[in-house]
């Protein structure tokens, strides 16, 4: 579903992916884990199309395309979806109309029917009833006001609404009590099936004892150093991020 | 500069005039320079004009000014009561209400174009005995050989009455409207004033609300959305002169392409008007590198015991948000449409007729185009 390979990205004249190699297949639940600075939410924002992140070399392609050359707005309609870090709060813009426009847009660009309001507001309780969300937040500005933890169950939220091929979690976790990861892990193990992937990307290990991996991959300096099962993550709690560093060093050597 | 029109639009001595007009000093030229023929009084509307304005809820008290003069033939006043009587004097047009009017009574003011240009002017005047009323104010025009027009109005709001005034002035990119707007508010008068400013060659707003009685209280709500080489120039001139007043004023600015906008915004809390609340919130948005826009907030305080607060800024649309809304699959355009639209109809909150709000809403729409960059 997803291949990048040997991606080198630059943000402001610097250069963060170094090489960076990854396969994501349809089903699959991928961990990216990785000490700060290691480039963690630069592939996350390089895949959702960003502004400001310069690919210098390497290729990206998602279900059979170039995605480096498609609009956000064009990744999001073939199925990507970035849950933000930070998400934004956008004044004046009520959760509900945004979201609809969302999904419509998206629609119309798979050449698919729009959805009336009253289709869209079925759709939209029966995923507040999967998530255990209350439908007050929908009545509010995108984000407005929100506690942290609130914009990150908006994130899941608007996931479950839009239900996209690739769905990239970019640390969903940070800033989370046990209640609101429970609930964001159960949102995406609900989702989990054949034809959808995940990217996980995350600092800790804590997200990971909830959303089970197929793969765990580990970012250092900008490339994967690492690549193993579920287990490679309770390992690396209890190592350290420097065992890695340590263990590629002696590889070279 | 345009030293005939300056003399007429301008207040105050000559130091004032010069600087109150400094943002729009070339615009006000270039109309001194310019030929213009009294508009045509008796012009026949157009229907398409009458479909701007011709709210069915507002048909039975409806004053509609045709060129500068209140037209009796397109006037119906036939549902206002015997609470509004109307007459002229002095060729000053002056409206009475006396007690509390449900439904809301409209003032349309059509500039129709002639073969050249051609200029109106017109005075009003209105004073609120007590109660409340509401009144829709429109401006609409043709695109043609331009108009310039002049409306002075004076508004008296009696002790413990309100005025909620919406006033709507789309104008196409020939017509220039100088607006004076001269409100006096007694002990416990409120004006709740909405004013929506689009497109137009010039409009200026000159907008001074005295608030001469104790506990008297404005709000102001306003904003200009620009495009093309439109200019809109506003001026608030607050004063707080009896004790207790209060004024809040919020007001919002979109300019795209080479459009122009001018906010000032001043507020004096005179010696002797402790107990004072003054409040005023500018925020602009530059959608295009050629377009500009300045904005002044002045607040002079003589009075102890006040409380004060302004801020202006002037900035672009964020582009986290931009991202944040495309990476959800809505289009650029119609993301930066959303957000503006977002930041414009903030102003209208106030508004708590629904329909209205959401007409007004509808409006600003075609004026921020989310295509141009």
């Amino acid at each position: 579903m997803l291949k990048i390979e040997n991606l080198h990205v630059r943000v402001a004249g610097k250069e963060i992916l170094k090489g960076l190699s990854l396969e994501v297949k349809a089903g699959q639940v991928h961990a990216i884990m990785g000490p700060n600075g290691a480039g963690k939410s630069t592939l996350g924002n390089v895949l959702a199309g960003r502004e400001g992140y310069e690919v210098t070399q390497g290729s990206v392609v998602y279900a059979g395309k170039n995605l480096l050359e498609l609009e956000p707005e064009e990744r999001a309609a073939a199925g990507v979806f970035l849950a933000f870090q930070y998400p934004v709060e956008i004044p004046g813009v009520n959760n509900t109309y945004f979201l609809r426009t969302a999904l419509n847009a998206q629609r119309k660009h798979r050449g698919e029917a729009e959805l009336d309001s009253m289709q869209f507001l079925k759709r939209v309780r029966e995923k507040l009833a999967v998530l255990h969300l209350k439908d007050e937040l929908l009545h509010r500005a995108v984000n407005e006001g929100f506690s942290g933890g609130e914009k990150k169950r908006n994130e899941i939220f608007q996931m479950a609404l839009l239900e996209p091929r690739l769905a990239i979690l970019d640390e969903t976790d940070s800033g989370l009590d046990i209640d609101a990861l429970k609930m964001v892990a159960d949102g995406v193990n609900a989702m989990r099936s054949p034809d959808r992937a995940f990217l996980v990307v995350t600092h800790y290990q804590r997200l990971l004892d909830y959303i089970v991996p197929d793969v765990v991959h580990v970012l250092a300096d900008g490339r994967i150093v690492e690549t193993g099962d579920a287990s490679l993550a309770p390992k690396l709690e209890e190592h350290g991020y420097a065992w890695v560093a340590e263990r590629k060093l002696a590889g070279a050597a | 500069m345009g030293a005939a029109l300056l003399e007429e639009f301008g207040r105050g001595d000559a130091r004032a005039r010069e600087e109150s007009w400094r943002y729009s000093k070339m615009a006000l030229r270039a109309l001194a320079q310019q030929e213009f023929v009294a508009a045509d009084a008796n012009a026949e509307l157009p229907e398409t004009l009458r479909t701007q304005f011709d709210w069915p809820a507002t048909r039975r008290r409806r004053v509609v000014v045709v060129n500068g003069a209140v037209s009796e033939r397109y006037s119906d006043l036939a549902d206002v009561g015997a609470m509004v009587t109307v007459g002229e004097t002095g060729g000053t047009y002056a409206v009475r209400i006396d007690g509390k009017i449900d439904e809301p009574m409209q003032i349309v003011y059509v500039s129709i174009p002639s073969a050249q240009p051609s200029r109106w002017q017109t005075n009003t005047s209105m004073v609120i005995v007590n109660g409340f009323v509401t009144l829709i104010e429109q401006h609409v025009s043709l695109d043609g050989a331009g108009v310039l027009g002049a409306s002075r109005r004076r508004i008296d709001i009696g002790e413990g009455a309100r005025l909620d005034l919406v006033s709507l002035c789309d104008l196409p990119e020939s017509m220039s409207l100088y607006r004076l707007l001269d409100v006096h508010l007694a002990a416990k008068a409120t004006l709740h004033a909405t004013h929506v400013l689009l497109g137009g060659r010039m409009q200026r707003l000159d907008m001074q609300v005295e608030l001469a009685g104790e506990q008297a209280r404005l709000e102001s709500r306003g904003v200009f959305a620009l495009r093309g080489r439109a200019h809109a120039d506003t001026q608030l001139d607050v004063r707080h002169v009896a004790r207790d007043t209060t004024c809040d004023i919020l007001w919002r600015g979109v300019a795209d392409q080479r459009a122009r906008g001018i906010f000032h915004g001043a507020i004096t809390v005179a010696e002797g008007a402790d107990g004072s609340d003054a409040k005023l919130s500018n925020k602009n948005l530059l959608l295009s590198a050629l377009a500009e826009i300045d904005t002044q907030p002045v607040l002079e305080i003589y009075a102890d015991e006040v409380k004060a607060a302004h801020g202006a800024t002037v900035g672009q649309i964020d582009e986290r948000a931009l991202f944040y809304l495309r990476s959800r699959g809505i289009p650029l355009a119609d993301a930066r449409r959303m957000m503006v639209t977002a930041f414009c109809r903030e102003v209208l909150d106030g508004i708590t007729d629904v329909d209205l709000r959401n007409r007004l809403a509808g409006l600003l729409v075609p004026h921020v185009d989310g295509a141009s960059a």
